[in-house]
């Protein structure tokens, strides 16, 4: 692989194809790396977002860290919800896919439905299902209307009905972007391969196993790294739906951080968790790509 | 040939267009143009905001607004996230003052001009300087009682701790839900935790909070620990609505209005939302302490805050005063935001509001002699609490629903304090 200077350099290249991507380095430059730096910078301070300056406090941030129940409770919580969504948000889209793995107009017409959660924003996504999962909300309504409960199940009141709420609408969510992942690798499976398969005796099963499994293994790698890096850092559906409550049950790392910025104005303290939940979306990323990338092989 | 300079040109083009916005921003076109931060509820609704500042703009030619609306109702967070991105407004509606003094970011009001004007002068000052007129009052929490439940459960309104809890038993005992409260909303939530500390702790020790900020009282205190018990009582005897934390704080208006539970404690902006068919049904009383004194949770509020770094400092500050002295503005606050007027030498009929018996009963307490005493969580005062210990005090309240360890909760807003305070 040449250097990126010589791509820049080559007068073989076209010129304006050589400008813009010269532009979209400076704008991942100037709006993603050079932020993360200064985040890094301002994670050694005791930085104040309504105070001009801050002094160098050097470790004293990271050092807080380990003894932060707070932090600790939002970074178990928010793994456990990156684990438990990627997983069932898989399931889901696999399943999904192979449902709508048809030509036919209507199947067309169900693949943008089964992509809607996707591209409807996380705000929105928060109300809707907030609407949905409140005590008089159209949830209760169905089950208690149909007798399948006696009162109202409290959806987000408890902490812990509240943190799987939450993962169900996560999981809602993501499963629109994995049903068009696993769609997109399901329709290059060439169809010789299952045909072969019908002739050699597979069943159903096991042509699902040896075939399809397989071929979709590229997929479940970027299906389920981008699923994970997803859940870490969210906050929008969140604090619509629960504001991370009740009594912090449903705060993800990144509520933390918003709330450790901008409501306790730590911003030093706040750089820190966000260095700190870069790296361990970094190393989470990078275990689980090289993980499944070694499967792929094997398969 | 062609192609590649007509690509270089367009980059060039786009690159120029970025530049001449960012300098061609600020031009106002003669006067002033202002960011002003508001924020939508239930009562302060868009329409409202519109024609409030549109009064107050022709009351002062020459400024116009450009209006900013906090996503949510914590704008402080997001006054703070504006001022981390190089965009803190000119002009700022009920934050808390308190947060932003210390690094210079608001400006005092001219102290002849509050004196002139107000009946509390110094209700929210800091450190004697007054960053938000002080036009109205809140009482926070009241508790609102439906007459017609109470009559079929042949209860009256209680002054007395035990009286509470018998009414609170009377009802449940005659198959109505005795309190409505919408926990989904954490500020909702922590109503009752307000009520029982501001009246127990505060109602005995009003510097208590000043105190606490020198160190020699604590959350984990016996007597704070025995009025946070208190709410937990009322959640042990089932005295609150089914999955009160599952639900809004929008809901919970409907639910009460509707008659779906006896009682509500809510701040006094609840007296805005009762509809006018339910006016001689809704009643109100205070909080109930346990000798049955009249202790009330009060917090001064007001209109705007004027940041320092306006653009035009003289034109803000003429804007904020006729925003907050606008008649028009002070009878809309009092029809829709149940707020108890404070301007010096006015009666109620002078603002020519029309309002709810509960809102005439209730604003005889701030108009009367009794003990008041600094709202916890909600003053704006010296009384304001530290940095996020607000959201930290609602979140013990949410956790209150689910843990009978009151002390563990009270020494976690101790803990929360000492790093808010650092």
């Amino acid at each position: 692989m040449r250097p990126l200077t010589h791509w820049f350099r080559d007068t073989t290249q076209d010129l304006g194809l050589r400008v813009i991507a010269a532009l979209g380095l400076v704008l991942y430059l100037v709006f993603i790396v050079l932020p993360v730096f200064m985040s890094l910078r301002s994670s050694f301070t005791d930085e104040n977002p309504l105070k001009a300056g801050s002094n160098w406090i050097g470790l004293a941030n990271y050092r807080e860290m380990l003894h932060d129940t707070q932090l600790r409770d939002s970074v178990v919580y928010t793994l456990a919800l990156a684990i438990g969504v990627t997983a069932v948000a898989n399931v889901i889209g696999l399943l999904f896919a192979m449902l709508l793995d048809r030509t036919d107009l209507s199947y067309r017409v169900l693949r943008t439905i089964a992509f809607l959660p996707q591209v409807i924003s996380g705000v929105i996504v928060g109300f809707v299902w907030k609407t949905i999962l409140t005590q008089d909300g159209l949830l209760n309504s169905v089950l208690t209307r149909s007798h399948l409960v006696s009162h109202p199940v409290d959806w987000l009141g408890t902490p812990h009905l509240a943190q799987v709420s939450v993962g169900v609408v996560v999981a809602w969510v993501l499963s629109g972007f994995t049903t068009v992942v696993y769609l997109a690798a399901l329709q290059n499976i060439p169809r010789e391969l299952y045909d072969a398969g019908s002739i050699d005796g597979a069943n159903a099963r096991q042509q699902f196993r040896m075939i399809t499994l397989r071929m979709v293994a590229p997929a479940t790698t970027i299906s389920v790294t981008i699923s994970l890096i997803t859940v870490l850092k969210l906050y929008d559906v969140i604090q619509v739906l629960t504001s991370g409550g009740p009594a912090n049950a449903t705060q993800s790392t990144a509520q933390y951080i918003v709330k450790t910025a901008f409501s306790s104005d730590r911003f030093g303290y706040a750089s820190a968790i966000a260095m700190f939940l870069l790296a361990l979306s970094a190393v989470i990323a990078l275990s689980v790509t090289s993980l499944l990338r070694r499967r792929e092989v094997d398969l | 040939m062609r192609r590649r300079s007509a690509v270089v040109a367009a980059a060039g083009l786009l690159l120029l267009a970025g530049c001449s916005s960012a300098t061609s921003g600020g031009g106002s076109g003669g006067g002033s143009a202002l960011t002003y931060m508001t924020f939508n509820t239930p009562s302060l609704t868009p329409a409202f905001w519109k024609t409030s500042i549109a009064r107050a703009e022709k009351a002062v030619p020459g400024v116009t607004i450009k209006q900013i609306v906090a996503p949510s109702t914590d704008r402080d967070s997001y006054a703070k996230q504006l001022q981390a991105s190089g965009q803190f407004p000119d002009l700022l509606e009920s934050i808390t003052p308190s947060q932003y003094t210390d690094a210079g970011l608001l400006q005092p009001y001219d102290q002849s001009w509050v004196d002139q004007n107000f009946l509390l002068p110094q209700g929210n000052a800091i450190k004697g300087k007054v960053y938000i007129p002080p036009t109205n009052s809140q009482i926070i929490p009241l508790v609102f009682y439906n007459k017609t439940l109470f009559a079929k459960a042949g209860v009256q309104p209680p002054k007395t701790w035990q009286q509470f809890l018998d009414v609170n038993a009377k009802l449940k005992a005659a198959g109505i839900t005795p309190m409505e409260l919408g926990g989904n909303d954490p500020f909702a939530a922590a109503m009752p935790l307000t009520g029982a500390i501001s009246a127990d702790v505060l109602g005995k020790d009003p510097k208590w909070i000043q105190e606490r900020y020198a160190g020699s009282v604590k959350f984990g205190d016996a007597d704070v620990v025995t009025a946070a018990t208190k709410m937990r009582t009322l959640v042990e005897k089932g005295y609150f609505e089914q999955g009160a934390l599952n639900v809004s704080y929008a809901d919970s208006i409907k639910n009460f209005n509707a008659g779906k539970a006896a009682m509500y404690p809510m701040g006094s902006w609840y007296l805005g939302s009762i509809p006018k068919d339910q006016w001689n049904t809704i009643g109100v009383f205070p909080w109930p302490t346990d000798d049955g004194s009249l202790v009330l949770p009060f917090a001064v509020g007001g209109s705007m805050a004027v940041s320092t770094k306006a653009k035009d400092s003289a034109g803000a500050m003429a804007f904020a005063k006729a925003w907050s002295l606008d008649p028009g503005n002070l009878k809309a606050l009092i029809e829709g935001d149940g707020a108890y007027p404070m301007l010096k030498g006015k009666t109620l009929k002078d603002y020519g509001a029309t309002v709810s018996p509960a809102f005439t009963n209730s604003y005889a307490y701030v108009t009367g002699q009794n003990t008041k005493v600094a709202a916890i969580g909600w003053a704006t005062s010296d009384d304001a609490l530290p940095g996020s210990l607000n959201n930290d005090f609602y979140a013990a309240a949410q956790a209150l629903f689910n843990s009978s360890d009151v002390k563990g909760q009270m020494a976690k807003l101790d803990q929360a304090w000492s790093t808010a305070t650092k």
